[in-house]
């Protein structure tokens, strides 16, 4: 699979985070821009761990939300400082405002991005991009009236109109039924398909989809005798030729590999 | 068909017309009990009922009642607005003591301060209206900012990604995002001013209203028409709790609309 790993465009470097216990140790991990031929290959990457490891604190951390006690996140191709707002996110609950339409939830995400546009462009661009995420029908509908899977592509398309290339999903299939967990891959390799810069970042206790999505995953996991999780091993899946495969789930190396790693966290 | 012992359940679903049928029975219970009762103290309620009709078709009665009716509205426009800027800026931690300090002014008994307002006010008009904002307006901080403390942080948060500053996030997630719980807030409270409002209007006679038609009743033991007057008032602030439940729903359609399975 011809493909190259070029410059870095988001890294951490020795993050750590300490309450009344060392929760994340020297998280370290760098996400590079893969190009391939005649192809807009967006990143997909996985950060997988166990429940309760600290995976929330280390996706709000990436977000610019939260600041680590030690280390730092840098974003972009000259690697500054992550500030909220960069960095786009899609929480488990796919918060949306309750009081706006999907129509005027996306609207607004387009308030403050870099793109000026006129009252007719933003309808335009809302309009485009709903046909592809499946949600023209839903536009004057409000969050409640819509179903967990609506709203979390409402929930993805609102941080895709904003701008942001980075974005982070928490569990993005928890809770889904096994036909849903396939479109929502489907959406995903979408998104990461739009643009040569799009990276998505999935923070995940699902060992197999998140695998099967990713070009590289991450293990956050405690080592022994160490307070607090750490990043205990990276995951080519490109070079294991485990990525891009739409039926990668089917294969049987990828399910013995996938119980390998699910032993490791 | 429904079992009768579901009306003694905890947490049975009757179907509507049960409810109802519920409801016009306990009523009819109540009336007999509120009749076999009397004894010469309390009114019958058929005696009660006439005089809610004299009541209502006597010439000071609208006079009386548009009076009550503007003062409420009155100290409850105003309140509110009072209510809603001190609770707003509590996110701001200049502002936060003083809405704290006014949450606890609810502690504070309105009597021991009659005397106060009647110097620090011009006439019988501003005292009632001084009162009755200075009664309300820590009960509508409590509830506003119970509302404001169970916003959840996400929607902050959701915010900053969507790169609202700081003064646009109170705006969409507290302000606008929160209109129909401040409606709520107001059906909750109308019960509070409409409660308070045949007191203060006890402390100054002279534009009427149906607090003063209720002390003037009292005083000569006209208890039939105390009750009268008790039950209209009773009424009154049934229909506007059912009023204001509609304005929400219609104004704020979200909080209507059918929730997805």
């Amino acid at each position: 699979m011809t493909h190259t790993r070029n410059e870095i465009i988001l890294s951490a470097e020795g993050v750590g985070i300490t309450y009344d216990r060392v929760i994340l140790r020297d998280v370290t991990f760098q996400v590079h821009n893969i190009t391939r031929p005649e192809v807009y290959q967006g990143q997909v990457l996985s950060l997988i761990g166990r429940s309760g490891i600290g995976k929330t604190q280390l996706f709000k951390i990436l977000a610019g939300m939260l600041k680590p006690t030690t280390g730092t996140v840098r974003i972009g191709l000259d690697l500054h400082p992550v500030q909220a707002g960069e960095v786009g996110i899609v929480p488990q609950n796919y918060l949306l405002f309750r009081h706006r339409t999907v129509q005027q939830n996306l609207g607004i995400a387009m308030e403050r991005s870099e793109k000026k546009r006129t009252e007719a462009e933003t309808k335009e661009v809302i309009k485009e991009h709903s046909e592809l995420f499946q949600l023209t029908e839903h536009l004057a509908k409000y969050p409640s009236q819509l179903s967990g899977g609506q709203r979390q592509r409402v929930s993805i398309l609102q941080q895709i109109l904003t701008g942001t290339k980075t974005i982070l999903l928490d569990e993005p299939f928890s809770g889904l039924d096994v036909l849903m967990v396939d479109k929502v891959i489907e959406l995903l390799v979408k998104v990461s398909l739009m643009d040569e810069h799009n990276t998505l970042i999935i923070v995940s206790h699902d060992v197999e989809n998140a695998l099967a999505i990713s070009d590289t995953a991450f293990i956050l996991a405690a080592q022994q005798g160490e307070p607090g999780a750490t990043i205990t091993e990276t995951i080519d899946l490109i070079g294991l030729g485990m990525a891009w495969e739409k039926d990668i789930r089917q294969n049987a190396r990828f399910r013995e590999f996938t119980e390998q790693i699910k032993h490791k966290i | 068909m429904m079992q009768w012992k579901s009306i003694v359940e905890p947490f049975a679903k009757l179907p509507r017309s049960a409810v109802v049928g519920l409801l016009i029975a306990e009523a009819l219970v109540a009336l007999v009990l509120w009749h076999l009762s009397g004894d010469g103290l309390i009114p019958d309620p058929i005696d009660v009922g006439r005089s809610v009709v004299k009541v209502v078709t006597s010439d000071a009665f609208m006079e009386n009642f548009l009076a009550s009716l503007f003062l409420t509205f009155k100290g409850m426009g105003i309140s509110i607005l009072i209510a809603l800027v001190i609770s707003y800026l509590s996110v701001v931690p200049l502002f936060k003591p003083l809405a704290d300090l006014v949450v606890r002014l609810r502690y504070l008994t309105l009597t021991g301060l009659i005397f106060l307002f009647t110097l620090l006010t011009q006439n019988g008009s501003q005292l009632k209206i001084s009162l009755l904002i200075f009664g309300i307006v820590p009960f509508f901080i409590t509830s506003l900012l119970s509302i404001i403390a169970d916003i959840d942080k996400q929607e902050a948060e959701l915010c900053k990604t969507l790169r609202m500053g700081p003064w646009r996030t109170l705006w969409e997630v507290v302000i606008v995002g929160r209109l129909d719980q401040v409606l709520e807030v107001m059906r909750q409270n109308f019960a509070i001013a409409w409660m308070m409002i045949t007191m203060v209007e006890g402390l100054s006679m002279s534009e009427g209203g149906l607090g003063t038609m209720l002390i003037k009743s009292n005083k000569y033991i006209d208890m039939d028409t105390v009750f009268a007057l008790l039950i209209i008032i009773f009424l009154v602030g049934l229909f506007f709790d059912w009023l204001l439940g509609r304005l929400r729903a219609w104004l704020f359609p979200y909080t209507s609309v059918q929730t997805a399975k």
